[in-house]
């Protein structure tokens, strides 16, 4: 199906300064695009740079704040260790210490040292000593009970199993208020192993702080709009994290155990593994930057979610507003150049109206002046140099025209009366039923110079056929002086060779010209068949008896060549058989590759079918000579002429 | 005279009904079960929210458990009426002393695994640190590793995942559909030469069933049955409506304060509803099988944790 072309291009293709245009603007979009490109390429990646280079920066900072914070915890617990071995041997002692730690660094949401099962035999199973800060009041207690069996919770397990300090996964925190109702908040606690004098692990030292102020501290962090900054503990699990229904409730894998994302468990894996570094990552459709590194002994890693069109949104919307001016920019060029190469175009499309008025005939029709030099100029000044030669031309081709057209005229008349100065109307011989004649005459031009006559006279029919040399009018003349001189000649009943001789010697007395005419003349006796002929230097005639022949005849000079030439005249018997008269526009008459009919080809034509009667004998002859010839122009007269004795 | 008496009758006729409906009227049913909200209960949870419970005309109130209130305490101090129970654990208190009636066998196949943190097979790591939950749950992998002659170092812990993941432990006992999940969540590929599952290895013995005490039973026959009849029907409804089931298990999760989440407890219920395929006949049967309380009462008086067999009678209304 073919497409439905938008308007504008069909415009286009008819406007030389559309195409010049559009030409120019394509060729200036390619030099933009590459420049563009290029340029773009080379900011981006410093963007990219500067971006990394930044968040990297900052990520430092923040990791650095908090580790301050959590180093003052671990240096807390390091302080308290000896004073809790000083006094390992006074349980009491041990809340003392719990409280005392608890009242004095504000920042701590409790204090816990505990026990492991009946390690003091006088408090029983359980004793864990506890002091928790609510923001008004410190509560201290022995907390462990049948309900509360500590030793089974990870901040009592860990160092023991780990045998070393450790932070815990963060939990849910159980305090009690003023008024003594329960809040709970997210907290956290760094855990040391409590050791014997004798090696053997005895309890567990627990500082607990609250999780608001990492999530505030780290939370703060916002290099870009859209930016996130994230915390994930030693499971994966959100610490921080700005979608509330996440955090604390799913690790960075959760949503990949219905739906695996390579990417992301490389990050949460590289984070795990604690290492330190940038990912890009697909988030919900959108590519974003990760920057991660690890907190210090927590097991903890923080990271910033930078989304992609934050880093590159400065740098993206000066792309576009660079690209539109860019696109504004070339449409006002197409604009500008069409209308500058339009108006240098305009004497050109007057010119092409004012040739088109021309053409159409009116010649006085004025081409516009210019004073211009340049290409357009010269082109205006050859069109009015081409008009006058124009209008000359077609004056003097107005003249030759009526000329040629009254010699045309004349040559049709003169045409006309050269086929009424040979018989033309056939039959020949109406009132006679002994002679079937037939004769046909074509010039090659207007007039030609073949002939033919016959008449009856005393019991013979008199007959010529003739060829004057050369073509056209003066050929036409020289026909009509010998049909005249033979007429004369032949009506004074004189045989054949005197004939030839007087109208030789009529026309080569003023023969200025040297023209001449072969002819063959001859007297057909009615009666008996006897012909009487003389042919002078003409085709012989063909006899068509059993088989058609060329008649043997002897070497006369064409009439009119030599003055007082002797003819000398035949005889032959020929009876009922008959006798084909014919010119050269027969045997030689030429196809477009120049191959004449020949005399083979003739005979052959003869021989095609049997002899009925003249008429049609000369008519298969024209189409044999018409189908040769084709659509070549005539190379000459043709003139047939046949007849027979009937009875 | 005729218009009074007409009216006294008719005031009569329509306190009548009140009167019996109290008289009728038995306390609440008070369904403790044995963990926190989460999809392991979703029938339940369903069967309540649907008002299967209001049809079969039974008043049931589901309270969970917290860290000072077990649900068998809850159930010896009276103050709840039904829990789950796993088919061990049912053998062992039964043995303890205290007759209990399964109403509802819901696990059809064990889901106990061990799971080891070195990639390598947990049975092959001897004297290995192996996490299990101090609450219990655990009878039936204490009977077996002491068949198997296995010296693991049991951690008695709250929460298994967090010594797991810290590496406090080599290996810890887990429920597939649950802790495996934690544990999956937190970043561990886990390979399948690390997980020795107890139903794989000739103990697939069947878990939670729902249970009251015998004395409860005798007294509450008929509410207990519908209990059974509408808990069973909200665990047939949540196999064909996971997701619908899954919103409701949500919004028990919400109510109490459960740190997870949905893709969890989707996979959580996934699990369950797996696991109650009966695995010969592959349907929801709901039935105690007799080959596999015997199998458990066998296993636990081999490994002397309980003193004498229980049989299927033993636990049958």
């Amino acid at each position: 199906m073919k497409k439905p072309s938008s308007p504008l291009l069909p415009g286009i293709k008819r406007s030389l300064s559309g195409r010049l245009s559009l030409w120019i603007v394509l060729f200036a979009i390619a030099i933009f695009i590459a420049t563009l490109s290029y340029v773009y390429a080379v900011l981006q990646k410093a963007v990219r740079r500067e971006a990394i280079n930044g968040a990297t920066r900052e990520l430092e900072n923040t990791v650095l704040r908090v580790n301050v914070i959590l180093e003052d915890v671990e240096l807390l617990a390091d302080n308290l260790e000896p004073l809790i071995y000083k006094d390992l041997d006074n349980p009491d002692a041990m809340m003392e210490l719990s409280r005392s730690i608890v009242v004095n660094n504000p920042f701590l949401n409790g204090c816990s040292i505990s026990f492991e099962p009946y390690f003091y035999p006088s408090k029983g199973k359980y004793y864990s000593c506890y002091s928790n800060n609510n923001g008004h009041r410190v509560y201290t207690q022995q907390e462990g009970n049948d309900q509360y069996q500590y030793f089974y919770l990870d901040w009592y397990l860990l160092p023991k199993l780990l045998n070393q300090p450790c932070w815990t996964e963060p939990y849910t925190d159980q305090e009690e208020s003023d008024d003594e109702t329960m809040d709970s908040k997210m907290s956290v606690s760094y855990c040391k192993p409590l050791i014997g004098n004798d090696g053997s692990f005895v309890g567990t030292l627990s500082l607990d702080i609250s999780l608001e102020w990492l999530s505030e501290t780290i939370s703060a962090v916002k290099s870009y709009p859209h930016s996130y900054s994230i915390v994930v503990g030693r499971g994966g699990t959100y610490l921080v994290h700005p979608d509330a229904q996440i955090l604390f409730y799913q690790t960075i894998f959760t949503n990949q155990l219905e739906h695996p994302d390579k990417e992301l468990w490389t990050l949460g894996k590289a984070m795990l593994n604690w290492e330190d570094g940038m990912r890009e990552i697909m988030l919900e459709g959108q590519t974003n930057y990760v920057f991660y590194k690890p907190l210090m002994t927590t097991g903890w890693s923080v990271g910033i979610v930078c989304p992609e069109k934050d880093i590159f949104g400065a740098f993206h919307r000066q792309q576009r507003i660079v690209v539109a001016i860019v696109i504004l920019g070339l449409l006002l060029m197409f604009v500008v150049f069409s209308r500058v190469i339009n108006r240098q175009l305009e004497p050109l499309r007057k010119l092409a109206v004012q040739a088109r008025t021309i053409a159409n005939g009116n010649f006085a029709q004025k081409l516009p002046d210019t004073n211009r030099t340049d290409e357009i100029g010269v082109l205006s000044k050859s069109f009015n140099y081409m008009q006058g030669s124009l209008v000359n031309y077609i004056d003097e081709l107005t003249s030759a025209t009526a000329k040629r057209e009254r010699l045309e005229g004349e040559l049709y008349i003169a045409r006309s009366i050269q086929m009424t100065l040979v018989p033309n109307k056939f039959p020949a011989f109406p009132d006679r039923k002994d002679i079937d004649l037939y004769a046909f005459m074509a010039p090659a031009k207007e007039v030609g110079g073949d002939l033919y006559e016959y008449f009856i006279q005393d019991g013979k029919l008199h007959f010529c056929i003739g060829d004057v040399s050369g073509k056209g009018v003066p050929a036409s003349l020289f026909m009509a002086i010998t049909l005249s001189l033979f007429h004369m000649s032949s009506r004074q009943g004189l045989p054949p060779a005197e004939v030839a001789r007087q109208i030789n010697d009529g026309i080569a007395e003023k023969n200025e010209q040297l023209m001449f005419v072969t002819l063959f003349i001859g007297q057909l006796d009615l009666k008996t068949g006897h012909l009487e002929f003389c042919n002078c230097g003409h085709n012989p005639p063909v006899l068509m008896r059993q088989s058609p022949e060329f008649m043997q005849c002897l070497p006369n000079t064409p009439i009119g060549v030599c003055p007082g030439w002797d003819f000398e005249g035949q005889v032959l018997e020929i009876g009922h058989a008959p006798i084909l008269l014919y010119t050269d526009g027969l045997n030689e008459a030429e196809n477009i590759r120049h191959e004449e009919l020949g005399n083979d080809r003739v005979l052959a034509v003869l021989n095609q079918e049997a002899y009925t009667d003249a008429k049609a004998l000369v008519e298969r002859l024209r189409i044999a000579v018409a189908s040769h010839v084709g659509t070549a122009e005539p190379s000459d007269d043709l003139t047939l002429l046949c007849l027979s004795l009937l009875g | 005279m005729k218009k009074p008496l007409l009216l006294f009758s008719l005031s009569l006729l329509a306190v009548l009904p009140l009167f019996a409906q109290q008289q009728k009227k038995e306390a609440p049913l008070v369904f403790t079960p044995q963990w926190t909200a989460q999809a392991q209960f979703a029938g339940y949870y369903v069967a309540k929210e649907k008002g299967f419970y209001d049809e079969e005309g039974v008043d049931v109130q589901i309270i969970h458990p917290n860290a000072t209130q077990t649900s068998m305490e809850r159930i010896s101090s009276n103050r709840s009426h039904a829990t789950t129970l796993q088919l061990a654990q049912a053998i062992q208190i039964v043995d303890e002393g205290i007759p209990m009636v399964n109403l509802l066998q819901t696990s059809m196949n064990n889901t106990l695994v061990i799971i080891s943190r070195r990639e390598k097979n947990p049975l092959e790591q001897k004297g290995a640190k192996v996490g299990v939950w101090h609450a219990g749950f655990a009878e039936l992998v204490f009977a077996v590793t002491k068949e198997l002659g296995i010296d693991y170092q049991w951690i008695p812990a709250a929460s298994c995942v967090s010594l797991f993941v810290a590496g406090a432990v080599d290996a810890s006992v887990a429920m597939s559909y649950n802790e495996y999940y934690q544990i999956l969540q937190a970043g561990f590929a886990l390979p399948e030469k690390c997980i020795y599952r107890f139903s794989e290895h000739g103990y697939n013995i069947q878990e939670d069933g729902l249970y009251v005490t015998r004395e409860y039973y005798r007294a509450h026959k008929e509410q207990a049955d519908k209990f059974a009849r509408a808990s069973r029907r909200g665990w047939e409804y949540a196999a064909g409506h996971p997701e619908e089931a899954l919103d409701i298990v949500m919004d028990y999760v919400d109510r109490n304060h459960i740190a997870t989440n949905r893709v969890l407890q989707r996979l959580m219920l996934q699990e369950i509803l797996a696991k109650q395929l009966d695995p010969d006949s592959g349907e929801r049967a709901f039935l105690l099988r007799q080959d596999m309380v015997e199998k458990a009462s066998d296993l636990l008086l081999r490994n002397g944790i309980i003193r004498k067999p229980v049989t299927l009678k033993d636990l049958s209304r």
